[in-house]
């Protein structure tokens, strides 16, 4: 039953693991790897496999190779593993790799919205975090978490310090899941102490408090959808100004409402095999700024190894309360800067605290002329203008932006 | 499941990246003390093994390149056995003096060296060359290096990994950038469940495996790289073309120990279009991205 090349695969795999399991200690005893973790492991994969299908960036599920023969890779030293010289050698670690067989589920494939850590290359050379060895100790950030049987808690602290800048977090996050996985609750909450001593000016030495909480639900509608909504509330005390800009006087106080929806769909029924992600943002805070996103994007694999990739994004605020329009006299030079008015107690002419809208509209087309060759083309456009803001008109001060970019890439394998 | 116990997560820098240890205990005293030794020990073989460290072992056998024997310790020995299976089960294609090229290959200013450039670096590549006799080593050529980052941090992990283990902690894992060592699985005696990165959407992951033991390991073309003219060249070099290679965007292994999962992906992204009937051979799990963005993937052996 067992093909020529499986019998070499158990030579060849035995064989770096024989040689890994020589150095120092590396090794340590799997006595705990009991059978029925890979039972329980099988029952929990077909809900990831469901969930794999879906939530899908188009060109993923294609070319999935689900191999069923895998039961017979890493087998044990009962077979022929004669192909090799070393025949004993072979047997006895056959047999320890027999034991060390890692206690795995099946791959999911697609995007998911929850893992526990995260594996992905990094480079075999590093020479930025040599510096920061020494500081090791102090760099920890401690999160502990305690599971339950369809949920778990997570509670961390964080610190970090920049030279004007010191942030001290506190975190808490709990999620629950129905007996069938397929809806997740999410509930979570943080709170944050900056201290701010801006470099140009030694006498501001601010704080900043925000505390946050979080409601969210994902569930997973059928195995082409899966949706997600996400509320929170922010509520911060202390330094909101920007020291680095001339008139700049903020409130003290910032509150904040963002809702997010999201949803992805799998066009797997009418063969177009196409995935849409939708995805709606709401955000309205005491600075008086409301806004809205919608995103949206397409993904369609093609015959012949096209794919086009439409996307569109909407975006809308109307100005905060105490946003300052640009006056007669810098519209005529724009050097001489508006003083705010005189009986104001706040105000910025940040240009990102202005009412505005912004449309970005773009399409990227792809295509493998052939196994060594891709030609990508993407075109986006982006405009933003103060009369898509959301009370109709911003300042008609600042001047509309535009603009276009094309990006062609070629690239060539060999 | 013990009521008491709690899971602590510690993330620390070490090698360039983040790194996460992350240990099941009864107390955040004992969990605290354990990560400590743990992070203690990656650090050691860091400064043990890197070649930007002046003062690392490894710096001062390059720096005797051409002229004198270096003794080593029976850790640095048998680490040069495993780099000689290496060799050997790669068709020569991992050579841990293959380090060489990365002079050649300024990813900082993303030029691409001349031919002339690459010739001569490549003559350097020789791990037959090197000369070993009883407890000493010695590189042959003046200019010739040995580079352990392709292992070592899979080396630490595994390490790492056994020293907390030896500590008594059966539930945890240690994640040294992407390198995942897994002690035992969650409190609940559920998996963890393992993303892995998007090659080509660091914030996105493609595919998650859940895992009660065992290691896992991602080799890819994402983190070093520079495009000229639309082509990608990768950290991953070739040690005779001395060009990157091309043909996979991201490899992951899954095999018992994490030096072994790491040993195959790297093979693997050498091989290049051989990738894949390697990946068959080795009989570990795995899931690679080619160039289009296709998806292979195998589970790991669980028929036991």
């Amino acid at each position: 039953m067992r093909s020529g090349s499986t019998t070499k695969s158990t030579v060849f795999g035995t064989v770096l693991l024989t040689a890994a399991l020589a150095l120092p200690s590396v090794e340590f005893a799997y006595a705990d790897a009991v059978p029925e973790r890979s039972i329980v492991s099988f029952k929990y994969l077909n809900y990831q496999d469901n969930q794999g299908l879906l939530s899908q960036s188009g060109s993923n599920t294609n070319g999935l190779n689900t191999t069923s023969g895998a039961s017979s890779a890493v087998t044990p030293g009962t077979s022929g593993s004669t192909s090799s010289g070393s025949q004993d050698r072979i047997g006895v670690n056959a047999y320890s790799v027999m034991a060390l067989v890692p206690v795995a589920g099946e791959w999911s494939v697609g995007t998911t919205y929850t893992s526990d850590s995260v594996s992905g290359a990094s480079p075999t050379y590093h020479s930025s975090g040599l510096a920061k060895m020494t500081d090791l100790r102090r760099a920890i950030d401690v999160e502990l978490t305690r599971y339950f049987s369809r949920g778990s808690v997570s509670v961390g602290t964080s610190y970090s310090k920049e030279i004007d800048y010191i942030s001290r977090g506190f975190n808490i996050q709990g999620s629950m899941s129905t007996e069938d996985k397929n809806t997740t609750f999410t509930l979570g909450g943080s709170f944050n102490n900056d201290s701010i001593n801006p470099v140009i000016q030694p006498s501001v030495d601010e704080k900043k408090q925000v505390a946050s909480g979080l409601i969210g639900v994902t569930r997973v509608l059928t195995p082409q959808d899966i949706v997600q909504l996400n509320v929170s509330y922010s509520k911060g005390t202390g330094y909101y100004s920007d020291p680095y800009k001339l008139y700049d006087n903020r409130p003290r106080h910032r509150n904040s409402v963002t809702a997010l929806a999201r949803w992805n769909h799998h066009f797997d029924d009418n063969g177009t095999d196409g995935t849409v992600h939708l995805s709606y943002r709401y955000y309205s805070d005491s600075f008086g700024i409301r806004a809205h996103t919608l995103d949206a994007e397409y993904v369609q694999p093609l015959y012949k190894g096209w794919t086009v990739i439409p996307l569109l994004r909407l975006y809308a605020q109307n100005e905060a309360d105490f946003y300052v329009s640009v006056g007669a006299a810098e519209n005529a030079d724009p050097t001489q800067p508006t003083p705010p008015p005189s009986d104001a107690v706040y105000y910025s002419e940040d240009q990102r605290l202005s009412g505005f809208g912004a449309v970005t509209l773009g399409v990227k087309v792809s295509k493998q002329i052939n196994k060594d060759w891709l030609v990508d083309v993407k075109y986006e456009h982006y405009e933003q203008r103060e009369q898509w803001s959301l009370s109709g008109d911003g300042d008609p001060g600042l001047t509309p932006f535009k603009a276009r970019s094309i990006q062609v890439g070629v690239s060539r394998a060999f | 499941m013990n009521s008491r116990m709690d899971s602590f997560h510690f993330r620390f820098e070490a090698l360039g990246s983040g790194c996460e240890v992350v240990i099941g205990s009864g107390s955040k005293k004992n969990a605290q003390s354990i990560a400590g030794c743990a992070i203690e020990e990656v650090s050691r073989i860091e400064c043990k093994y890197s070649r930007y460290r002046t003062d690392s072992l490894v710096s001062r056998i390059n720096a005797a390149a051409g002229h004198d024997w270096v003794e080593c310790d029976e850790e640095t020995l048998s680490l040069f056995q495993y780099a000689d299976t290496l060799y050997e089960s790669s068709g020569g294609l991992f050579d841990i003096t293959a380090g060489v090229l990365r002079h050649a290959w300024d990813f900082g200013n993303a030029v691409v060296p001349g031919q002339d450039v690459l010739s001569r670096q490549c003559s350097l590549i020789n791990w037959q060359s090197v000369e070993r006799q009883g407890n000493s080593v010695r590189l042959p050529v003046a200019g010739m290096e040995f580079d352990f980052g392709g292992f070592g941090k899979e080396y630490a992990a595994d390490r790492a990994a056994a020293l907390v283990y030896r500590k008594g902690v059966r539930n945890g894992y240690v994640n040294l950038a992407g390198d995942i060592r897994v002690l035992g699985p969650k409190l609940d005696e559920t998996p963890w469940l393992i993303g892995i990165q998007d090659p080509r959407h660091k914030s996105r992951t493609i595919a998650s495996i859940p895992l009660f033991t065992g290691a896992l390991a991602t080799s890819g073309d994402y983190e070093r790289y520079f495009e000229v003219d639309g082509h990608r060249y990768c950290h991953i070099i070739h040690p005779r073309s001395g060009y990157p290679v091309t043909y996979w965007r991201s490899v992951t292994v899954v095999a018992p120990l994490a030096i072994t999962a790491g040993s195959c992906s790297t093979i693997a992204m050498l091989k290049e279009a051989d990738g894949l009937a390697f990946l068959e051979d080795s009989g570990m799990g795995y899931l690679a991205v080619d160039h289009l963005g296709e998806m292979y993937c195998r589970n790991t052996s669980s028929g036991f």
